[in-house]
């Protein structure tokens, strides 16, 4: 797989990922009239045939993530799940207790989901991580409570990589009777896991972020007998009726192509992404003024966040193109609203603006991390010349 | 943002600031608001604005607002500066409604600037007839 833009240098592969030609062939055969395109769960031929790429996909699934193929419920994506699993435990648990606790860190997806409840009555204990982005577990086991329901932490940061220890997080909720929802947007297929031997109870995924389509992720539900969700969507029984609706089969058995090439290449992936990481830093680390953010660690190798003094993030943005990386701000036309995961870590705004996450993937070479070290040397440089707080 | 924010003229002008930079003058103002820091930096010649410089802390809009205000009023009658405003920037740019506060920062700079020239000149004058 090449990158394929040739004007363009793709290093935002925390966003997304392009699909793996191997897993494009695999959909796309699925598609047209000569493909199986049935429907799975019709009770003829073309209905069995298509069920049959949607058990493989979770097969294949299951034994990246370490479990058993029906633990998992196909959704639309990571931010899906994620509602699915804490809007739907927290309901069915609300007589028990309405207590829940997350971080200031999580993504938006996770976040604005217990804002909702928040606005329906539960209380949400907010954690604040080190100022490495690490979750210290005595905060953890502070903010529990014996009406505490659910807790869900993220396991590897969208903008700074940093991972946190979900085996000890999970024992510790078990400890105090709670289910631990996780994140894994950002690490499944890309960190090893083993979730029979975890804690943990409910884990959300998406396809896209592992050189799969867009469209389609999954969520892992523990096999518990206290362990059930309400279900957000009403309409047919697909799904023991969790998650109901056709099951889009090209997408998912998309979704299980990656999955299996994920955990053939895992390793590897690893070793070439740390190698290109650890580069990119040294080219880069001796700026003055600059920050790594986050801990390198124990972070995914594929993500470098680091910010610098006296330099604007929208303006660095567009002085490091044809570089496509993420900026530190929000982007937002009306206002410049710096990174709450940064400002949560300690950053002042200044800083967090300036914020740039730089996300490696497979397809990434050496020689895209050294232009990216030059454009972002000199990008720097002219514009702090420009700035009236460093040239005055 | 879903689409490209940045017209043509403000990618031209953003990576090709000719005026960047500070001059050791008495005519230098710094404006600090809304996030956004701008110095502009004059040399008359008489009336005349005969050199004029930014430096800027802002998105690439301010940044090429900068740039633009200095092509602009480089040759005018300083006087030009304390009435200036930015609508006809705004629409050469292409500069997105959202951000027209951060342009109005930019106006105030260049308004400051007129003012302090000519409180400069004033004095003089009034040191000229005492």
């Amino acid at each position: 797989m090449t990158n394929a833009a040739a004007d363009l240098v793709y290093l935002d592969y925390a966003a997304t990922t392009p699909v793996d030609p191997r897993v494009l062939e695999t959909m796309l055969r699925l598609q047209g009239v000569q493909g199986d395109f049935g429907n799975p769960s019709a009770m003829h031929r073309a209905g069995w045939r298509s069920h049959a790429h949607v058990e493989l996909a979770a097969e294949r699934l299951g034994a990246l993530l370490g479990t058993s193929a029906d633990r998992l419920v196909w959704t639309s994506g990571a931010t899906e799940s994620n509602n699915l699993a804490i809007i739907g435990a927290a309901r069915h648990r609300r007589h028990r207790g309405r207590h829940l606790v997350t971080m200031l860190t999580e993504h938006k997806a996770v976040t604005d989901v217990f804002r909702a409840l928040q606005r329906e009555g539960f209380e949400v204990s907010w954690l604040r991580p080190g100022p490495n982005g690490v979750l210290d577990l005595g905060t953890l086991q502070a903010a529990m409570r014996a009406d505490t329901q659910l807790v869900s932490i993220m396991h590897v940061n969208n903008e700074t990589g940093v991972w946190q220890d979900i085996a000890k997080i999970g024992e510790c909720c078990h400890a105090r009777g709670a289910l631990l929802h996780v994140d894994a947007a950002q690490s499944v297929g890309k960190l090893p896991l083993a979730l029979a031997e975890l804690s943990v109870d409910l884990m959300s995924m998406t396809a896209h972020k592992l050189y799969g389509p867009k469209g389609i992720g999954a969520l892992y539900v523990a096999k518990r007998p206290d362990l059930h969700l309400e279900p957000l969507l009403f309409g047919g029984g697909q799904q023991q009726r969790l998650r109901p609706g056709t099951l889009p089969v090209p997408l998912i058995a998309g979704f299980g192509h990656a999955a299996a090439i994920a955990a053939d290449c895992m390793l590897s992936d690893l070793a070439q992404l740390r190698t290109l990481r650890d580069r990119l830093w040294a080219g880069i680390s001796d700026l003055p003024g600059i920050r790594l953010n986050g801990d390198l660690a124990m972070s995914y190798p594929g993500l470098l966040n680091v910010s610098v003094a006296d330099v604007e993030g929208e303006s660095l943005l567009l002085a490091l193109e044809p570089l496509c990386v993420a900026t530190g701000s929000a982007c937002n036309a009306q206002n410049q609203e710096p990174s709450y995961v940064l400002r949560a870590l300690g950053l002042s705004d200044a800083a967090a603006q300036g914020a740039i996450r730089f996300s490696i993937g497979r397809p990434t070479t050496r020689d895209e991390i050294d232009f990216a070290i030059r454009q972002y040397r000199h990008a720097v440089q002219v514009l702090r010349t420009m700035s009236p707080d460093v040239a005055a | 943002m879903s689409r490209d924010p940045y017209s043509e003229r403000v990618r031209a002008l953003f990576s090709s600031p000719l005026h960047a930079g500070s001059m050791s003058t008495p005519y230098r103002v710094l404006v600090d608001d809304q996030g956004i820091r701008i110095e502009l930096s004059a040399t008359l010649d008489g009336d005349v604005i005969q050199r004029l410089r930014f430096r800027a802390w802002g998105c690439p809009h301010v940044v090429a607002a900068a740039e633009w205000i200095c092509t602009q009023l480089e040759g005018e009658s300083a006087a030009r500066l304390q009435d200036f405003a930015i609508t006809e920037l705004m629409q050469s740019l292409a500069v997105p409604v959202e951000k027209s506060g951060r342009i109005l920062v930019v106006e105030d700079a260049v308004r400051a600037l007129g003012a302090a020239i000519k409180e400069s000149s004033t004095i003089a004058g009034q040191a000229e007839q005492d």
